[in-house]
């Protein structure tokens, strides 16, 4: 069986990066005492997936972590030991047993949710104040960055939602295993809106990871 | 903006920003006002430097277990965060609960190398404490410092006010006691550090008073008040299965340097290289139970997840049921999937048996410390290790599947020559022909032999306290020719920076002037000195300059039999006598048995019941 499980990277551990957050949630499958899985082989690893990698600086209040499990054990359970064996800043808030059949989640995964604060009052007024006339627009050019290359794109079609209320911005943007909208990527063309130069400061916060049901409608990931 | 806000901003801007974050598992936050003393434990490097060291697991758990007092960690920022926490104006802050450095009762450095001097004044700084001991008011913290360089505490008895001297577990809560009881009596500084001075193994350097002879050395050092003791005798912890072991360690998110579970399996060792610091001063040797070691382990896999057990001590090897701790280990950490390593594998040690169980679980590469090329110079250093004894290890190893073998050899040791540094590359070359006797059928590819050669570094309390350190003409000299006849297929050389060594030299063999150039090269910038993309020579001389110091006299100067040494007053257990004896020894390059062997009379035989291998009646 695999248990799916949520979990919280903290904000003060949120410039941990993914490698790093990967390895404590494996010393913390260690540390449970749990019967998980290990691959075969000369270093044998913990068999465990991750919906989505976090990126470093960013929060996440629903992160999901997918462990194959080597002898059936309940959800609660997986919890409790789970939560005594990760640091304050990691605690889980769920968990679900599923099939080893179940669909990998990344393949499933189709959009994020974000609470982005913008941490200058001025500055959020006038970003939250850009979103309704950039939305206007046929296209919202933004510069997306690969490890080869940096282009323009229009990550209209990418925001699924998005609105601001005093210094946050809620968004639900593409997050595919083939295309994305970065936080970033939003901020920086609401700021080309408002007229805003210079760096801005913002509190990134992932606060769900989506699928699509039969219906078409975007559900929480771990509930598909 | 408030603190919060300005630290946020900074973590923003950092490299590296999980150094300054904190929240580990494991680290414990006790409410700061639940506990009536503050602890401020500071490793004067980087945080993961300072996260790979035993000592800071061990008195981090042992003052935060005592109801009463809480300690906090604090490392040396890199140079990026120390300059956005200045144009900020941030002190040095905790990494548990963020509370500034000053507002500890007590501010502890642990002293493992001298090249992380000019850090400790650094973080001082920066944490808003007075550089200097004299400095200090009814309100700042007591600074004291503990490890192997404590030993010779001079060069820092500016800055400290009281060095804990040997083991730190038992003397750590006894002194936290006497600061805690001045807290609530409310006695004066100066009380206090007079109450600290009667405590054994502490010694308070404003209690005694310094003299010097015309020609710069050290007339006498005398106590300048009745509770400061003539002569301050180290602390030893006589059982390791009683004394203090977490087990429970911090377990960082980030990789630092050692990143693994660290099993103590003893302290000391026995063998007596004469070149030898630590094995001088963590006298005499003393194991911790087969027992205790595998309850210490289960314990520790269950509270941090690691992957990899390493058995930690001076000479592993030594230990006296070795194969059986780690075939019970494996054992047991088979099924966690546990590796175990073997760090300091000494080449004379009965291993092969333990050698083929490692590799069950993971084969790296094998390192051997023949210290010198030829037997002579083995000798003269004591390093009782033969030729035949290397090369069966080195066989063993090819023979089990290993083919990365790293040597490390000492250059500039007293009495050495040319001779003694083509035995280096001899030595290299015949690892080579020891792996290609093996046949190709049944040794493993990519045959790697790395030989790492370090400056010799005379240290305090050793045989070698009174010799001549190279000078760098000569050091340099001595690399070249090292790169010449090191230039072999197969072979990597590696070499240690030479004005790195010079400087520890005269820091480690240093009186308390050193405190003048210390403090003069701090003011111009220097610090990270362990770190070679921070490490400023020039400025390191000009200070010696500004003060009118030479560090030729520290470092290059052979002493005499009767000059009075700047650690004198301090009592490691070993006399100055025997230490002496064995310089003259080594100068006929006549070796000395190993303790286990028979009492050699270094000196703990006047301390009843502390080394069980002592005769009292040995000279």
């Amino acid at each position: 069986m695999r248990m799916l499980a949520v979990f919280e990277k903290g904000e003060r551990i949120r410039h941990i990066g993914h490698l790093d957050i990967q390895r404590s949630v494996q010393r913390g499958l260690r540390r449970s005492g749990l019967p998980v899985a290990y691959s075969n082989g000369f270093n044998p690893h913990i068999l465990i997936t991750f919906a989505s990698a976090l990126s470093t600086g960013a929060c996440g209040k629903r992160e999901i972590m997918d462990v194959t499990m080597a002898e059936d054990v309940s959800e609660e359970e997986f919890l409790t030991r789970m939560n005594q064996a990760m640091p304050p800043e990691m605690q889980l808030s769920e968990a679900r047993a599923v099939d080893q059949k179940h669909p990998a989640l990344m393949a499933s995964l189709r959009a994020a949710e974000y609470d982005l604060l913008i941490r200058e009052k001025d500055t959020a007024d006038k970003l939250v104040g850009a979103i309704s006339a950039m939305m206007e627009k046929d296209a919202v050019l933004a510069t997306r960055k690969t490890k080869t290359a940096v282009r323009e794109c229009d990550i209209k079609p990418l925001i699924y939602e998005l609105k601001g209320e005093g210094q946050h911005i809620y968004a639900t943007l593409v997050l595919t295993e083939k295309e994305a909208c970065k936080p970033g990527m939003l901020i920086e063309a609401l700021a080309k809106e408002a007229g805003i130069e210079g760096e801005i400061r913002v509190l990134i916060t992932r606060t769900g990871l989506l699928g699509m049901d039969e219906n078409g409608n975007l559900v929480p990931l771990e509930t598909l | 903006m408030d603190l919060n806000d300005k630290i946020e901003k900074i973590l923003e801007k950092v490299q590296k920003a999980p150094r300054y974050t904190g929240g580990e598992m494991n680290t414990e936050v006790k409410g700061w006002d639940d506990c009536p003393l503050h602890f401020g434990f500071c490793f004067p490097d980087t945080y993961e430097v300072g996260m790979s060291h035993l000592g800071m697991k061990i008195l981090y758990g042992l003052i935060n277990r005592e109801s009463w007092s809480l300690c906090e960690r604090f490392f040396m920022p890199w140079t990026d965060m120390m300059a956005l926490m200045e144009e900020e104006q941030l002190p040095l802050l905790s990494m548990e609960s963020r509370h500034p450095l000053n507002e500890f009762d007590v501010v502890g450095f642990t002293l493992q190398y001298e090249m992380s001097f000019s850090n400790i004044l650094a973080m001082l700084k920066m944490g808003r404490v007075p550089l200097e001991s004299r400095e200090r008011g009814e309100n700042d913290p007591i600074v004291v410092a503990g490890g192997p360089c404590a030993f010779n505490p001079e060069p820092l008895a500016d800055f400290i006010d009281a060095f804990m001297i040997g083991d730190g577990e038992e003397v750590m809560t006894e002194l936290n006691r006497v600061i805690l009881e001045r807290k609530e009596k409310g006695f004066s500084r100066e009380k206090c550090l007079k109450e600290l001075a009667k405590l054994e193994g502490v010694y308070v350097p404003s209690l005694y008073d310094v003299r010097y002879n015309e020609d710069g050395t050290v007339a006498s050092v005398t106590p300048n008040c009745p509770e400061a003791k003539t002569s301050v005798r180290k602390r030893v912890v006589t059982d390791l299965n009683s004394t203090y072991y977490p087990e429970e360690f911090p377990v960082p998110y980030t990789e630092v340097i050692f990143d693994r579970i660290m099993l103590e399996i003893m302290r000391g060792c026995t063998r007596g290289c004469r070149f030898c610091q630590a094995g001088m001063l963590y006298r005499p040797v003393r194991e911790r139970s087969m027992e205790k070691l595998i309850d210490l382990a289960e314990k520790l896999q269950a509270s941090t997840g690691y992957e990899e057990i390493s058995l930690s001590s001076l000479s592993s090897g030594d230990y006296s049921c070795l194969p059986e701790l780690i075939r019970e280990l494996m054992k047991r950490m088979k099924d966690k999937r546990v590796s175990i390593s073997l760090p300091s594998l000494r080449i004379d040690s009965v291993l092969k048996e333990s050698l083929e169980e490692t590799q069950q679980v993971r084969k790296t590469s094998l390192t051997f410390a023949p210290e010198a090329g030829t037997q002579r110079m083995r000798d003269v250093i004591n390093k009782g290790v033969t030729e035949a004894d290397l090369l069966g290890k080195v066989r063993d190893a090819f023979e089990g599947g290993w083919s990365s073998v790293k040597l490390y050899f000492m250059s500039g040791l007293p009495t050495e020559t040319t001779e003694d540094l083509d035995g280096i590359a001899d030595l290299a070359r015949k690892v080579i022909a020891e792996y290609f006797n093996v046949p190709k059928t049944q040794r493993a590819k990519g045959l790697r032999v790395t030989v790492s050669v370090s400056v010799f570094v005379p240290k305090a309390f050793t045989p070698f306290q009174w010799a001549a350190q190279d000078t760098l003409e000569k050091i340099i000299a001595k690399q070249e020719h090292l790169k010449q006849v090191l230039n072999i297929k197969g072979v990597t050389f590696h070499w240690h920076e030479p004005f790195v060594s010079f400087l520890e030299a005269c820091f480690a063999r240093g009186d308390r002037r050193m405190g003048n150039v210390l403090k003069r090269a701090f003011e111009k910038g220097c610090l990270l000195d362990g770190w070679n993309e921070t490490f400023r020579y020039d400025l390191w001389m000009e200070a010696f300059r500004e003060c009118g110091l030479d560090p030729a006299f520290y470092a290059h100067r052979e002493r005499s039999k009767d000059e009075v040494l700047p650690w004198d007053h301090i009592d490691s257990g070993i006399t100055k006598q025997f230490l002496w004896h064995e310089k003259e020894k080594s100068e006929r390059a006549e070796t000395t048995k190993d303790c286990r062997k028979g009492c050699n009379g270094c000196g703990l035989q006047r301390w009843k019941g502390v080394c069980s291998y002592a005769n009292a009646r040995s000279v």
